[in-house]
Formats: structure tokens, sequence, C-alpha cells
């Protein structure tokens, strides 16, 4: 009875906040925990629980994969909006179940938190697990990757559902070997293409062998640690791939799976992995290939995440970055374009990015060509300055701002093509800033 | 044109928190002055380096089980290390390294990891895995007679103690225990400490002291090195003594909020 009313009063709580037009996000699940912590037991799911994990990508991905199930006619229940720890998946729950606590859905695919997944996954019968990578993060919240990456390895030891790796990821193929009894166990992954690389320079993780600590050799690399490896003296990596994306044409947006080809909105290798977990998880549910690659090719996140829009006449790309690799994704994107460019760098440091801004100086930004001017700004934009500055680019083109509309007005003070980074916490307020200024 | 020779032990092991932005700080404010750098790396199991005949060594901190890896290697070093320090090359060492350069590290589960014992300080993980020394922090420090503050950010789990002299007196933040007082070591040729965040961007005179004593023990005679436009740096130092030292600091209060943690 008591969980009744905890459903009850918390349903109205997300309605009411409804009304007055915000969104719900962890509270009612917050507030649901702690009147009753095994509150989770009192959902009856009937539908396949899809869990996506991972440090990058876990919004694209896992919204992909919901409008992939969406479009082909399943009812899907998802935490499309990104709260993806236990409040905010059980906030999810509150918001679509019935009084008596019924899950109606074919589908319920929820973005969990690398370190809520064994917290999670303890109390929901869990049918697929999509692993995408693992880089360092927010390491003050988290502590270090590898007890991250140890805690999961705990939780697979005794799960034997479906579990989908990304095989380029060191850190993530590993836990392919946490239970030998799992027998489905299903890897992806890029084939080379004009964007691999020989050698490495970036920030890197897991560079030496999880089991035998063996220097890993790389055949290629794709971005960051992401490549095609294997370790040199236990044979660890060359795992049998179920999902292969070949014939790779990143500028275009074209990539092929088994001879058909997929258009996609996206021209990033980064995006691409994502997609590749998607379609993994589509080919393994048995979803027709014609209606993934319609879902594929109309699929676009628009929150900030690779968002491309025209402001003022000028060309902008925002995009999310709350760890060296995001950075280094993006400032690869902005590499490529030979136009004029100018750049907003946004770092905050707010619980939810990490309080520490160590991380910056693992961004790789020593290629700046053809930017014109570095704006930066944030809770911290002196230390963004100072980065940028201590890499070469000079000191008179910074214009550190301490707020963000100032940044934005300074930023289309001229007409150069815009790129916008901006971490966590700053993403949807620069967001809201540039179309402001849009309309106005 | 005068000359500094950097060494970067383990850059690819020991990188856990941005440390090797260290470097690019040393190398921008000597680049600035006109004053050429090399730098270095000596990779695990690569070619002995010869310590002695560098200027600086810097070396970071690492995650668990890169650390006990690199150790091991280090430990080959020892006497060579010794030696170095004794004849004047400055050592810059943050957390992991920090705590290796000491008798050892004792982790959660009691295992020993061996230091090089230079130092007479030893350190030993808090036995609670959830605690951990996390956070901004601000030390005052002495360089030859100046005070200064020295901002950043900590996070360890090692609980430092025996230190002979530290870098620093702590003025918000925990340092080499639970709020301790005191923050890393020190000598002459040697900072040891836990702040990273990176150390040596937002306090442009430590980075100077190291480019300052470096170049007048390479060079025997009186360094006065050209100032720099440290704006940015002096806006980002403003933005975190005002956050957590403002009026606070004044009334003494923080030291309050230290004992309650």
């Amino acid at each position: 009875m008591k969980n009744f009313f905890i459903i009850i009063i918390t349903k109205i709580i997300t309605i009411t906040l409804k009304i007055f037009g915000k969104n719900a996000g962890n509270l009612p699940g917050n507030l649901a925990l702690k009147w009753d912590k095994d509150i989770f037991k009192y959902f009856k799911i009937n539908g396949k629980i899809i869990a996506v994990t991972g440090t990058n990508g876990k919004t694209m991905t896992n919204n992909c994969i919901a409008q992939i199930f969406k479009d082909a006619g399943k009812k899907v229940i998802s935490n499309l909006q990104g709260n993806n720890m236990e409040t905010g998946i059980l906030s999810t729950f509150i918001k679509n179940c019935t009084l008596t606590g019924k899950i109606k859905a074919d589908y319920i695919i929820l973005e969990t938190d690398e370190s809520y997944v064994p917290v999670v996954y303890k109390k929901l019968p869990l049918d697929c697990l999509v692993i995408l990578n693992f880089f360092r993060d927010q390491l003050d919240r988290n502590g270090e990757m590898e007890t991250l990456i140890l805690k999961i390895q705990k939780f697979l030891e005794d799960y034997n559902g479906k579990l989908i790796l990304n095989a380029d990821d060191p850190n993530v193929s590993r836990l392919s070997k946490a239970n030998h009894e799992n027998k489905n166990i299903f890897f992806y992954s890029i084939d080379k293409c004009k964007e691999s690389a020989d050698e490495l320079y970036e920030a890197a993780e897991g560079t030496y062998c999880p089991f035998c600590k063996t220097k890993l050799q790389y055949e290629y690399y794709q971005y960051a640690h992401i490549g095609k490896f294997k370790c040199p003296n236990c044979d660890y990596g060359e795992e049998e791939i179920y999902q292969l994306l070949t014939d790779i044409n990143v500028d275009e947006g074209k990539f092929c799976i088994g001879g058909e080809q997929y258009k996609t909105q996206y021209d990033s290798l980064y995006a691409f992995y994502d997609l590749a977990a998607a379609t993994t998880v589509a080919k393994l549910y048995e979803i027709p290939e014609d209606s993934v690659k319609n879902t594929i090719k109309e699929f676009a996140l628009n929150n900030g995440r690779l968002e491309k829009l025209l402001i003022n006449n000028c060309k902008t790309v925002i995009n999310l970055a709350k760890n060296p690799t995001g950075f280094n994704v993006s400032l690869r994107m902005l590499q490529k374009d030979e136009n004029k460019k100018d750049l907003l760098l946004v770092l905050n440091d707010n619980v939810a990015d990490g309080r520490d801004v160590s991380w910056i100086w693992d961004i790789d930004f020593n290629n700046l060509d053809g930017v014109q001017r570095i704006i930066t700004a944030g809770i911290r934009p002196y230390d963004m300055a100072i980065r940028v500055k201590t890499a070469g680019y000079p000191a008179e083109k910074i214009i550190p701002c301490t707020s963000i509309k100032e940044a934005v007005e300074k930023l289309y003070e001229t007409e150069n093509t815009k790129y916008v980074i901006a971490n966590y916490t700053a993403i949807q307020n620069v967001r809201k800033e540039i179309k402001n200024f849009h309309k106005s | 044109m005068e000359e500094i020779k950097i060494l970067h032990l383990y850059p690819d092991m020991l990188n856990l928190y941005g440390d090797r932005g260290n470097i690019q700080a040393l190398k921008y404010r000597a680049e600035k002055r006109g004053i050429n750098v090399i730098v270095d790396y000596y990779y695990l199991g690569g070619e002995a380096p010869d310590f002695s005949k560098y200027d600086i060594v810097f070396s970071g901190g690492g995650a668990d089980s890169e650390q006990a890896l690199v150790a091991n290697d280090m430990l080959k070093y020892k006497e060579q290390i010794k030696k170095a320090i004794d004849e004047g090359v400055f050592f810059l060492l943050v957390c992991g390294s920090y705590q290796l350069f000491g008798k050892y590290y004792k982790g959660v589960e009691g295992d020993i990891i061996p230091g090089l014992e230079i130092f007479d300080y030893y350190t030993e993980a808090i036995p609670d895995r959830k605690k951990r020394c996390i956070g901004d922090i601000i030390i005052e420090v002495n360089l030859d007679g100046i005070k200064t503050k020295v901002i950043g950010y900590e996070n360890h789990a090692g609980q430092t103690q025996n230190v002979e002299k530290p870098f620093g007196h702590v003025l918000y933040g925990q340092g080499n225990t639970f709020g301790a007082q005191e923050e890393g070591f020190m000598r002459k040729n040697v900072i040891a400490t836990y702040i990273h965040g990176t150390l040596l961007s937002k306090n442009p005179e430590i980075t100077d002291y190291i480019i300052q004593y470096a170049l007048e023990r390479k060079y025997g005679e009186k360094v006065e090195l050209e100032k720099l436009d440290d704006a940015f740096e002096e806006k980002a130092r403003e933005q975190l003594l005002n956050r957590y030292l403002s009026k606070r600091y004044e009334k003494g209060e923080f030291y309050e909020e230290i004992k309650k943690k």
C-alpha cells in the first residue's frame, strides 16, 4: 500500500513540474527512493530492458536505439533526456507506469551512468547491456577508471543476458572475459578508413594489456585509444566481429553493413561508433533493415551533440565535450574545416562536470590553424584561456568572458564559421544564449 | 642561448590528472624568455636515462595498477636518482611520484609498494575505500623568503606522514592527510606535492622559481627572469582565492570547516 502512495505522490509532482514547464529530472525518483529503498521491486515490467553505458556517446546511442524501435512500430519507454543515474531511471519509471506499477512497453531502453550499472541492474531484469567505451571522465566523482571497469566486470560475472561490446576499445572488449559461461556476447567494430591513423598522440587509456600488462600493438587507431589492437604476448584482441561497419566515408556520412549502404546526418567517426552500437542492437532484435536504414538517415539529436545551426548567417557547430577525448574529436572536426573559424570554449566546474578542471591539459590543442579568435567562458574561463595560451595560441586573440551572453555576442562579431565546445552543465545554457541571440 | 633540459618520466603511465601540463607550462615560460627547452621522455623498460645530465626531472601520478608497475621499474634507478638529487638537479614530483620517493606506500589491503627511500616520509591508504582527499586546495608556500599562495586540486587516498619539511601550509583543503595543516614536501631542489590542476599552469611563481633555480645552478650566476604578461593567470587565481578564502579567510572560519571534515 505504501508504494502505491509513493507512486501517486511522485506522479503528481512529475505532472505539476510539467505544468510549470519543468522537466522532472531526478526529483521524483529521488523522493521515491528515499521513502522506500526497494521501490524498484514494486514495478511490474513485461517488456525487455536494454541498457546503454560508457563514457562518451550514451545519449546519442540510447536515443538512436529508441528511435529505431519506435520507427519499427514497437512501444518504447526511454530516458531520452539523459537522466541516467538511479534516481533518473526511477523518475522515468514513475512517469510511465500505471498506479499499480505496471510498465507497459515492448522495450525499456535506458541510458545508464557507468557507475550505476551494478546498482540499478541488481534490482531489474536486464535483457541487453551495450558498453560503448571507457575514457577518463570526471575522475573525482567516479574514482579511477580502472575501479569503474572492475565494478562493471564484477556485475558481469553472473550476468548471462546479451552483452554488446565495442571490439575496438581494449577497456570494453576485456569485459567479454568476465563470465565465460555467457554465450550472448556480440562485438561491433569499424573498419580501417581515411580517418584511421598509425600513431597516437592524444591522452590515452588502456594502452597496456589488461591481462598481462604488455604494451598493446595497434594496427591502426580510429581516435584516442580506439582502434584495432592486439596483445603481442597473450593474444588478447582479435575478437569475432558480429557487426562491422565498412566502406566508411565520414565526410559524406556514409557507411556499409553487410554490403548495404547507410546514410547519416553525422559526419564524424565518433558518431559512427554510436551508430554501430545502435545498429548492432537493431540486428540482434531483428528489426527490419529497411526500417533501420530510414531511422539512421533521419536521426539527429539536436541537443548540443554535434548540432549544426545557421545563426546570423554563420555556420555554427555545437558539441558537448566533457573529457579530453570528446574535446579532441570536436577539434578534429574543426581542423578538417578549411574556412576561417572562431572558437567558443565553455568550461564549468559544477559537481556534474567534475570539480577538477585538470583534464583540459590532456586536450590536444596543437593544431589551431585557421582559428581567428578563441573566446572562453563558463565558470572557469581563465583556466581555459591559460590552457590555449600555453599551447602556443596568441594571447591577444584569446577573449575570456565571465558571462555566456557576452561570450556569444563577442563570438558573432565576425562572419567566420563558429565552433562551440562546452562541457556538461554548460551546454544547454550556451545553446539557449545562442538561440536567444539569433532571435534578437 | 641558455638551455634547460627536462626529463619527463613515464609520460604514458603517470599521466592521470593532466600532469603533463606542468611540462607545457615550464616550456612556455622558459621559451617566452628566449631559453631553449629540450624535453626527453623515459618510458617503462626503456634505455636507462642519465639523470645527472638534466636540469629538471618531472614525474606525475598514475592509477594504482600502473603505479605498481612503475615502482618496480623506478627502483632500478634508485642510486642514480639519489645522486642527481644530491648534485642539485631539480625534481618536481606530483601525487603518485611524491609517494614513490618516500619509504613505502601501503595499500588498503595492506599490500606494500616499496618506495625509493630517498626521503623519510611514508604513505598509507586510508582504510575506507570511499574516502579520498578530494577538492580544490590552497596552500601558502615560502619560496626563499617570499610568501605566495599555491592553488590547485587534490585527489588522493594516500595519507603521507613523517614529512621533514612541507611544501606549504594548508589554507583550504586537506593536504598530506585528512585535515592536515601541511601539504607536500620541499627542499631547495625538490617539490613533491599532491596538487595538480595543473600545478604549474596556475602558479607561475612556482614555475619561475624552478626555471630560475635551474638556470642559476647551470650557469653559476644570479638570474633575473623577465616579467611576463600573466593577466589570465592572475584572474584564475583571484577567482579561486575569492571563492575559498575571501572573508572566511580573514575570520578564520575555514579552519573550523576543515576540522569538521
